[in-house]
């Protein structure tokens, strides 16, 4: 034990940082965001996909993962890291059933993927898993949709609504702003889709939404639905333009204040380092 | 032991039929236990041997092909299930935790298109068959199966060849036994109504 | 990251009909004896082909080729091929390729994040065929990152290369055709006017038109020679073959290049 002790890659510095776990969080801030939204009977989830390239494969281009019938996935981050952590949280979704015949509760999932997170901050020989994930689903015979997020801390929470990765926070200020409790299934999707457009400027075809409604029905939506969804947000935009344009003002005042300009945030991003796919990965491990 | 189950294929199709004695020796203690289960969307076992074994090996089984299926968003097609399952029974039987299961695997592959059917033995034993029984059923039922079974055989064909078989374990066997049994094809696995013959 | 950005070229394109892949060798020396490199071949002849530098045969159903420290690739591909033959064991059939470029990049990813390691330099593509998604075309990164493509290239001028497939390349190009372009955007991107199979090594994925099993060729030099004579980028005649008559390759500054093909 001593040894692994000796060869510990995170040790706390003097001001009790963990420069590691720090250094994790800036990976995740570099992935693409994701959106999780709770409604009333229904859980979404909306990534900003990264388009891909004209020759790539679509199909192999994945942010959303099922671990079971029941619980979905979506990350920011490493991409590696993050296709590691859903194979270890694959192995415990079905390793429970087989222990106790059930399939995991979502806060069961979380905790033991946190924990994993958590175990890779402190063992040692080891960096931590540079990814935020939002864990979604339903609890077998319940109807109340869940949503969680863990950190590359090891910190699990969860929320109504959050945002994981790139301008997680200028989209978790909106959600705030904007959420309403038991919101119906078209309205939550709305929501979703209407904060990933604060973030992302390609509008529906880098987005990808996938649906829960009850314990094992997942579905995606197609291009078109989300194009239609976007369609509408900016025709009601539109019409809204002069009290929005009152708002932006207002947002922009108070994000000056905190000495950030919502402006330059969107636009640096939008031309920033994109460790969703990118081959510049390890550049920031 | 006291049980026993029959596979029959057809171009497109595969029959499975299993008794439903749950027990030990020649007591009897429940005659309604489902002893066929689905291991993928298009893939069924009817296991028998030392209760307890079965249960686990298939709980086992199915939960690892179940994690493959999740992990690659593929459906692990009949013959690598088989080559699979395989493998676990003859390394068992040669480990110092041996499980002591038979049983017959049908599944319906949708990439080639074609039905497949496997009997397997606690030794590790396994052979592609056409048709075929377990249990008491071999001792009965094989010979019904080599007259009545044709390569081209259809689904009603094959249930009345189900019958038939069904009907001959009761007119030989001292033992009462019901039966369940599945039907698996390109859309899945749905019961198969085995109308009066329990 | 460095090194793959060195390193020869490997490129590859997929077609309905199969799979194609040129890789750039880099000839480190007039004096360095080309002789005994393998011949390659079809089938499984293709085993023992790959002049053991860029191209190698993983599994009877899929190629790889590398970019980066040989040394790093050469310990992967082991590692591929011990991976592809226990899948085999395990489920008496052929590894479908994404699962095999799955575990490689669990294994690279394994290097970034555990301790007292460095990560592999390595790029690798991978074209094969399995009867889940038929010819597939991947690329793999050091980080562990990995993703499905039409065509892509990896190595030296990629990104020239990878602009001159955009351009040139259709959903409905044929296995002849993948050919000729892989061959022909080679030829733009390598330093060399003429192209030879001493510089070159060749191979594709087709499916064998008795059996429709997974088909592996690596190109035999004399093969290649013919290929590329036939598309007029050069090809060394056959009493060349084999002699490495140093048409390039082994100038002055090149001592880096021995690590990093």
């Amino acid at each position: 034990m001593s040894r692994s002790y000796d060869r510990a890659l995170t040790v706390f510095s003097p001001d009790g940082h963990l420069f590691q776990v720090d250094y994790a969080m800036e990976a995740v801030r570099r992935g693409t965001c994701a959106v999780g939204t709770r409604g009333k009977d229904v859980v979404v989830l909306g990534v900003e996909k990264k388009s891909a390239l004209q020759l790539q494969d679509p199909r192999t281009v994945r942010k959303v993962a099922k671990l079971d019938d029941h619980v979905c996935l979506a990350f920011a981050g490493l991409t590696a890291d993050g296709r590691i952590l859903i194979d270890k949280a694959r192995v415990e979704c079905q390793s429970h059933r087989l222990t106790v015949e059930d399939p995991v509760t979502i806060e069961y999932i979380t905790k033991h993927i946190a924990g994993i997170q958590q175990k890779y901050t402190q063992s040692g020989g080891v960096r931590p898993f540079g990814v935020s994930t939002l864990v979604v689903g339903f609890d077998p015979n319940d109807v109340k949709p869940r949503l969680y997020q863990t950190e590359p801390s090891g910190i699990y929470s969860a929320w109504k609504a959050t945002a994981v990765g790139r301008s997680s926070k200028t989209v978790r200020e909106f959600l705030e702003k904007n959420y309403k409790e038991d919101q119906s299934r078209d309205d939550t999707i709305r929501l979703t889709i209407k904060s990933l457009l604060e973030v992302v400027q390609t509008g529906a075809k880098n987005i990808e939404i996938t649906v829960m409604e009850s314990y094992g029905k997942i579905t995606e939506l197609k291009n078109e639905e989300i194009e239609e969804i976007v369609k509408s947000i900016e025709a009601e935009k539109e019409a809204e333009a002069e009290r929005k344009r009152n708002r932006t003002a207002a947002v922009a005042q108070t994000a000056a204040g905190l000495g950030r300009d919502p402006s330059l945030v969107q636009t640096g991003g939008a031309g920033g380092v994109d460790s969703g796919a990118g081959s510049t990965e390890s550049g920031h491990q | 032991m006291t049980e026993c189950s029959f596979g029959i294929t057809g171009k497109d199709f595969v029959l499975l039929a299993s008794d439903q004695s749950a027990g030990r020796s020649i007591i009897k203690m429940k005659s309604d236990e489902n002893k066929i289960r689905q291991l993928s969307p298009s893939l069924c076992m009817a296991y028998g041997g030392e209760p307890g074994d079965t249960e686990n090996f298939v709980d086992f089984v199915e939960r690892n092909l179940r994690l493959y299926q999740i992990r690659h968003n593929i459906e692990l097609a009949p013959a690598p299930a088989s080559a699979y399952i395989r493998r676990i029974l003859a390394e068992a039987i040669r480990s110092r935790r041996p499980y002591v299961v038979s049983l017959l695997l049908g599944g319906y592959d949708k990439i080639k298109d074609e039905s497949h059917l496997y009997w397997m033995d606690p030794y590790g034993t396994k052979v592609k068959v056409p048709y075929t029984a377990n249990g008491l059923g071999i001792y009965v039922a094989l010979s019904t199966m080599d007259k009545y079974w044709y390569p081209d055989i259809t689904r009603e064909e094959a249930g009345q060849l189900l019958k038939r078989c069904i009907d001959e374990v009761k007119l030989r066997l001292a033992y009462q036994f019901s039966f369940n049994a599945v039907e698996i094809d390109k859309d899945g696995v749905r019961e198969y109504k085995l109308d009066g013959s329990a | 990251m460095e090194a793959i950005s060195m390193a020869g070229t490997v490129l590859a394109i997929l077609s309905k009909e199969g799979v194609v892949m040129v890789a750039e060798k880099k000839v480190t020396g007039k004096l360095l004896d080309l002789s005994l490199t393998s011949s390659g071949g079809e089938g499984l002849e293709a085993w023992t082909g790959g002049g053991a530098e860029k191209i190698f045969l993983l599994n009877n159903n899929i190629l790889a080729g590398v970019a980066g420290i040989t040394s790093d690739a050469n310990s992967l591909v082991n590692y591929a091929r011990t991976a592809a033959q226990k899948h085999l064991f395990s489920y008496d059939e052929e590894i479908p390729v994404e699962m095999l470029a799955q575990r490689l990049c669990d294994l690279k990813q394994g290097y970034t994040q555990y301790g007292g390691l460095r990560p592999f330099g390595v790029s690798l593509l991978y074209i094969g065929h399995d009867p889940i998604h038929g010819f597939q075309l991947y690329h793999s990164d050091p980080s562990g990152n990995y993703s499905g493509w039409k065509a892509t290239c990896i190595g030296a001028n990629n990104s020239n290369a990878q602009s001159l497939l955009k351009q040139d390349y259709k959903d409905e190009i044929t296995l002849e055709e993948a050919k000729a372009l892989a061959l022909k955007i080679m030829s733009k991107t390598m330093d060399s006017t003429k192209l030879g199979s001493e510089k070159l090594e060749f191979a594709t994925m087709t499916l064998d038109p008795a059996t429709q099993l997974p088909l592996a060729k690596i190109f035999r030099s004399a093969e290649l020679d013919e290929l590329l004579r036939k598309y007029e980028l050069g090809g060394t005649s056959d009493s060349e073959v084999g002699v490495g008559q140093g048409t390039g390759g082994g100038s002055g500054g090149d001592t880096s290049i021995s690590v990093s093909t």
